[in-house]
Formats: C-alpha cells, structure tokens, sequence
C-alpha cells in the first residue's frame, strides 16, 4: 500500500504543533462562516487568499482544508436552531432539524448532525485516499486532446447543469474566460490589455474571487438588506440517547454513500444527494408519520450526504485539477498562488504537500466535532452580529486582500469593478461559478487545446484523441441534453416530496 | 430599505398573537432624517415586481454584444505570430470567444423577449421583496473609492478604518462612536497582525513610523 | 391615557412591565407594551419571543389592567420607536429599565434610557432590577 505509507508521512507533517494550531484555527473560522448565513467557505477562503501569502503552502492548504470541513458543520448549527440554512448544502437539514429543536429536541438534533458529519466526513476522507490515486494513475495516461475534452466537459457541467437558465450559465462562463484570456500570451502578444501596464500579467485570480465572491455579494445584500431578527432555541450539551443512535446509524451511513459520489462528479454539488439523502429516509423509515415533524433520520442522513460530498468535490479537484463547487474552484486558486499547477501530476510532484492535506482533513474532522458537540450554544452566540458589521467587515477584509496581492490601488479599482460585476450578475440570475471555473480553468483549457492542435499542424482533428475523448465529448452531449430530462423526470419528482 | 410590522415573522408562518391581544396596525411614521423608509407595505413586493417584463435585462444582452465586439476587434489587433511550435497562435480562442458573446447575446435577447428571467440570487439576507435601496450601494462604493485613494498618503490604518466606518454607515448603522472604536481597532489589528506579522503588502503611510 | 413601557425579555424588563402595571392601576390607565429591535442581527435577545409574549399577557391579564401589545421590527434603535410612540400618541408616562454603565461604556454603545429621558415628551419612570 503505497499511498497508506504517504499517508502516514502526511499525518507526521500535520501532528507538528505549528500545523495542529492552524487546523485549529482553519476549522474554528470554517464553523464560524458556516454559522453566519451572509458569508460561506468560498469567500472565506477567497478573503484569506491574499493574507496567507506569506504561509508555507502546506499550512495555508490546512487552513483552507479546515475552513472547507468546518462550513459543512456550521451550516447545520444554524439550519436547526434558527431554521435559516447557513449554506445552502443544509438546506435539507433545517426541514426536520428545526423542527426537532423546536419539540425540544435540539441537543438530539445538533448531536447526530455533529457525529453523523464526523462519520461521514472520515468514511469520505478514506475513499478519497482509496479512490484519487487510481484517479490519478489513470488520468497521468491521457494525452492534451483528452484533457481538452475533461476541460470543455467542466466548462458544460458547470454551465449547463447547475442554475435555471442555460443561456444565463453560458454568459457568465463566457465572462469567466475573457477574463482569463487578458494579458500577455505565452507568444509575447498582448491580449485585452486595453493598453493597461497593470493588465500585463492578467487579472489575478485572487482578485477575481474576492471581487466577484466578497465584494459583489456585500454590494448586492447591502441593496436588499433584509432586517428581521430571530429567537435561537435554547439548548443545553448536544447528547443522543440510545434510540437514538440506533436510528441514526444507518442513515448516516446511506447518507455517505450518496454524498460521496455526488461530490465527486462535476457539478454534482451537495444539494441534490442531501435532497435524495432525505427522501431516501423517508421512504425507508419506520416512522414515516415523525417525517415534517421532526424525525432525527431526516437530519442524520443529508448531514452525513452533506460532509461525503464534500470530500467527494476533493476527488476531482486533487486528482485532475477540476474544480466542481464554488469552494474548490477557490482553493485551485490557492494553489496557483503558490506556483503548484493543479492535475494529475500533483500527487507524484507535490506528493508530501496532497498526503499532508488528506491527513489534516481526518484531523480536522476530529477536531470539528469536539468543536461541535459541546460548543453549539456559543456558536449560536455568533448570530447577534449586527449585519451592518458583518458586512463592513467582508469589505474591509476584500479592499485589504486586494490591494495586498500586488501593493497597487489600481488593484482596488478593479476589484471594485469585479464587485459591480459580481452585483450585476446576481440582479440579473447570472450564476457565479461558471464564471470563477472559467477564469481558472480557461488558460489551462486553451493551453491544453493549442498544445493538441500542434500535434496535429493545426487541423480540428487534433482535440480528438484516444478513446477517452470521444467518450467525454458523448457525456458532454449527455450533459446538454440533461435539461429536457430534468424537466420531466426530476422535477415532479421533487415537487411531490416537498409538498408531502 | 425596511418594512414596517408589528411583529416580525419568523420562519415564514404566519404571525400568530397572544390571546387576547387586539390586532394593532402597521405603525408607518415619520421616517428620521438619514433613514430611508421605503415606501413599501410587507407582502405588497414580489407581485408589484412580477408584474411587468424585466427590461432592464436587455442592457446585459448589450453589455455581452459590446464586449464580445470589443473581444473581435482587440483579437483582431493581434498580429499573427505563427511558428512550428504553435500552429494556432494567441488569436484564434479571443476570436471564438468573441464570437460566441455575440451569439450567447442574441440567444439572451431572444429569451428576454420571449418572457425569460433571471431570477435575483436569494439569500437569507437579501429580501428580493424590497426594491433596490441605490443609496446604500452608492455610499458603499464610495467608501470603497476613499479607501482606494487615501490608501498610499495615509496608509492602511486611517484608510482602512474610514472604510469599515463608511460601510457601517452606509448600512444603517449609527452608533458612530461604537462604530469608530471598532473600525479603529480592526484596521490597527490587521496591520499588526498581517503587515508586521505575515508580511503582507499594506502601506504605513503617514502613520510611518509611530505604528 | 396611555402608560408606555419598553419591555425586553430580561429581569430588567420585567421590572419594568411590573412598576408600569402598578402605576396603570393607581393612575387609572391602560399598559401599551412595547418591544423593538433594530433587527440588525440574525439574533436579538431583546426581541421578545412567543411565550415571553405570552407571560406578559397573563401578567396584564391578572393584574386587571386595560392593555396593548406591540413589536416593532424596523430597523430603528428603542430609544427613537420609544420618543416617537411617547410623541404621536395619547402617552402620560414612559417607563423603562435603567442599568449601570461606565462611562466609556456609555460612550462605545450609546445609552437608550439616556436618550429616552432626555427627549421624551412626558414623564419618564426610571425602574432598576431588583
């Protein structure tokens, strides 16, 4: 077992009290993001960008690992004690887990949320260990034209699959890729520079993300704030009972199989295996007549979905550089910012940085839920920020990172404009992600394209290569025809089990 | 920018009062000065807003055409620099990509004209009911903007200060010494912490030296 | 008239709630009940919830005392929804509950009973816990 003893190498780089105390920190601020329904991990992680410059990349990949696992966890707390989802992965969660609480249930809620996302969390974590380097062995086989196609299939997912409206997805990442074509090409050639000295280099993706996550989002909630405040019920030490657990195992355990490949598929996201997570329970369930009023399965099962998908979106991202959420597209950048191309040779070039990651994420999981179980009460605390300082305070945190990535204002005034365009995109129901995916994988994609045109002298054949690109280039039909079997397979079907 | 109700509702349900408590009217009142009270009754939004075609949608549909024409022309400023090592060279994916905005900008024009409609990206603070409050955008801009000039001549702890008390403000907050102390605070921590500590790019200005 | 008290669901309140049912009873009047948040937070726990609510209605309830309820949610501080009540409405008294703040306290978060007192129309009962 050849990645059994990386890993374990992984574990000697993250028990060092440095590397501890920033995992510490990484799920401490991860829980906190996850609790605050106005901020999430990908502009968390976007805002810490800039400042963790100056880290070593192992330490701040720990950070954003912790910050990744600890917005899963928060997400809960609030979907249950507050019936306000703090992310949209628990969304679910807060259907029968407020009501839960609000039968006095809270500490049961709150406590098969905690376990159910550390057994899942830990049961993903070790698949991805089993299944990314197989991946990985795989993947290092294909040559340019099937990494072109990988890449188109990305761009198709994210765009097609995701959101109501196709056209509105194909604008953005239409958007995202102009961006990502500003600067000077590897020809020497100056592209949309407008002139601009500043522009030479391209927009820093850093910029990009904390533009279009940080700043557009507080302009866009400032125009619309809403003000309502609501009561947290009380609750004392998150604790289950022994009918509980023995309600909650399995539905943990369906719950990770569901979530884990979900994650790892692109734009699989965490929403619909929490959803069918849900479902699923309730049709198995001995107490369907508890479902909608409170039944702890519909809370153990989307938690544990919520947590594997998480780690399942890891599969992908480590193991071919494919971002498939919002939070990974974002730590792509941060591995960018350190010069580490993301992909299939990431695992044999920085083998000791991805088996440090991996082994922080089961040691960040430990730490969530001793975070977790007893600290729930104070977590809840954290929601009598007033908004006005929340929001200030994304700001304030967007100009500072901004303006630190490369020292010049002018960075300040583009991400202001990033910003204008972020709040332009959600007045108008453009989606986000299309845009942050084709920003960070547009150059790769046009590199990977003229490197399989060359082989070809520049004829169309070229970006089909072995038979892994004809097959990627069938699902990308597959994926556009998606829509059409949404419409009339899946959407009833979810129309009927809500209003049930 | 707000509602006025005599209860705030929660969860969605609809408001439920004690027993024995009569049913008090919205008490709508004179806004203060610097507070803006629009102008809108609680449950009155969503339909006023559904009831006529979002047109403003087609000046996205121009700003795509402007900038895939804007994406052609600069493509086609580009010189051919054509190699062994590289047949295709740096024009051809702008002009792609310019083309395909112009597509993408017809096919969006066509859906606005038959109905479409982005729906507004929600979120639990964002009250999609209420009409877009200009004001607190601006202000929230412009203290962006003083932040983004001031930043070098007087460095990151006056110019980042003034940006968190500007945007405080210019969310409705008012506490304005509270809202000082923190600000203060907040950008002399950042300073210490990220510039002194991590290294991190962020200008001293004319704090040179006492900080 | 009216007597008005801003209650908040704290001992401090409930002092309050009870000096303004006895002044209702002496003087003859009714209890206009109010709570308000700014609804800045996500979470307020100076907004009253249902069965807060509730107990103050069987305070009112037992003691006789002719009353009404009211929340408010609108973005605005106590102090400006308390003078603004007292202003436009029939209010004889104001009672609220006043703590000790020191003086740098007073100046970071403001006081609400300070502003209450000095901008209030009427008289105001100034009521600690006990």
């Amino acid at each position: 077992m050849d990645s059994l003893s990386a890993l374990l190498d992984g574990f000697g780089h993250v028990l060092t009290p440095m590397n501890l105390l920033i995992a510490l920190l990484g799920v401490t601020i991860g829980t906190a993001v996850g609790v605050l329904p106005g901020i999430g991990p990908a502009m968390t992680v976007a805002l810490l960008l800039p400042v963790t410059h100056g880290m070593e990349p192992a330490q701040a990949l720990i950070l954003f690992a912790g910050i990744f696992y600890g917005g899963m966890y928060g997400g809960s707390t609030t979907s249950i004690l507050l019936n306000t989802p703090g992310e949209s992965s628990s969304v679910v969660t807060a259907i029968e887990g407020n009501k839960m609480a609000k039968a006095g249930r809270a500490a049961q809620a709150l406590a098969t949320a905690a376990i159910g996302s550390f057994v899942a969390g830990t049961i993903a974590t070790l698949l991805l260990v089993l299944v990314a380097p197989p991946v990985v062995s795989f993947a290092v086989s294909l040559g340019a034209p099937d990494y072109f196609a990988v890449m188109l299939l990305a761009f198709v997912a994210v765009t097609a699959v995701l959101g109501a409206s196709r056209i509105r997805g194909f604008a953005s990442l239409l958007l995202g890729l102009v961006i990502g074509v500003i600067g000077i090409d590897q020809t020497g050639q100056q592209r949309l520079t407008l002139g601009l000295p500043q522009l030479a280099d391209g927009i820093d993706v850093v910029v990009v993300a904390v533009g279009i996550f940080a700043v557009g989002e507080a302009l866009w909630i400032a125009a619309r704030l809403r003000r309502r405040a609501g009561e947290v019920i009380p609750v004392g030490q998150p604790w289950m009972g022994r009918q509980d657990w023995r309600r909650s195992w399995k539905p943990w355990l369906r719950g990770t199989a569901l979530g884990f490949p979900f994650g790892a598929v692109p734009a699989g996201g965490a929403e619909i295996p929490t959803f069918l997570s849900y479902v699923t329970e309730k049709k198995l369930s001995r107490h369907p007549e508890e479902f909608g009023r409170g039944a702890i399965e519909g809370v153990a099962g989307p938690e544990a979905a919520n947590n594997a998908s998480a780690a399942g979106t890891l599969v992908p991202m480590l193991a071919l550089g494919l971002p498939t959420n919002a939070t990974a597209a974002v730590m792509l950048a941060g591995f960018q910012q350190y010069g580490i191309q993301p992909g299939p040779l990431l695992f044999t070039r920085e083998s000791a940085l991805v088996w440090t990651l991996i082994a922080s994420l089961f040691v960040g999981n430990l730490m969530l839920l001793v975070l977790n179980l007893p600290l729930a009460p104070a977590w809840a605390r954290l929601l009598r920020i007033p908004r006005p300082y929340l929001y200030a305070g994304i700001v304030f945190f967007a100009s500072m990172g901004a303006y630190a990535v490369n020292a010049q204002p002018f960075d300040l005034f583009l991400l202001l404009t990033l910003g204008l365009l972020g709040f332009g995109m959600r007045r108008f129901g453009l989606p986000i992600l299309p845009l942050v995916v084709g920003v960070i994988l547009g150059p790769r994609a046009e590199l990977q394209g003229r490197r399989a045109l060359q082989l070809s002298g520049g004829e169309l054949h070229g970006l089909v290569g072995g038979w892994v690109s004809w097959l990627v280039y069938a699902v990308i039909v597959v994926v556009l025809a998606w829509p059409l079997l949404a419409r009339f397979v899946v959407r009833p079907l979810r129309e009927r089990s809500v209003t049930a | 920018m707000t509602g006025a109700s005599t209860r705030p509702d929660r969860d969605g349900d609809p408001p439920s009062r004690p027993p024995g408590v009569p049913e008090i009217p919205a008490q709508p009142g004179p806004t203060p000065a610097g507070e803006p009270l629009d102008a809108v009754p609680p449950g009155a939004g969503p339909s006023a807003g559904e009831a006529r075609p979002d047109r403003a949608q087609y000046a996205v549909c121009v700003f795509l055409a402007v900038l895939g024409a804007l994406v052609l022309v600069d493509a086609g400023r580009i010189g051919q620099a054509l190699n062994a090592a590289d047949p295709i060279g740096p024009k051809p994916v702008p002009m792609l990509l310019g083309a395909l905005l112009l597509v993408v900008a017809a096919v969006y024009a066509v859906d606005v004209y038959r109905g479409g409609a982005g729906e507004p990206e929600g979120g639990e603070d964002v009250d999609l009911s209420s009409p877009i409050d200009w004001r607190t955008v601006l202000l929230l801009i412009a203290a962006f903007v003083v932040n983004a000039v001031l930043i070098e001549p007087l460095g990151w702890v006056i110019s980042g200060a003034l940006l968190f008390w500007g945007s405080a403000f210019a969310l409705g907050n008012r506490h304005h010494v509270r809202n000082l102390v923190i600000a203060v605070a907040l950008s002399l921590i950042t300073f210490y912490a990220f510039a002194i500590g991590l290294g991190v790019n962020l200008p001293a200005g004319v704090l040179q030296g006492i900080l | 008239m009216t007597i008005l008290v801003g209650y908040v669901p704290s001992p401090l309140g409930e002092a309050a709630l009870r000096a303004a049912i006895e002044q209702a009873r002496l003087r003859g009047e009714e209890v206009l009940v109010l709570n308000t948040s700014r609804g800045d937070a996500y979470v307020d726990p100076r907004l009253a919830g249902e069965p807060d609510l509730d107990r103050v209605v069987r305070e009112l309830v037992a003691a006789g005392v002719p009353h009404e309820i009211r929340q408010l949610v609108r973005g605005r501080d106590a102090a400006e929804e308390i003078v603004e009540l007292a202003t436009t409405t029939d209010v004889s008294l104001v009672v609220i509950g006043v703590r000790h703040r020191t003086p740098v306290g007073k100046l970071i978060m403001g006081s609400t009973a300070q502003e209450i007192l000095l901008r209030a129309p009427c008289p105001v009962l100034a009521v600690k816990a006990d």
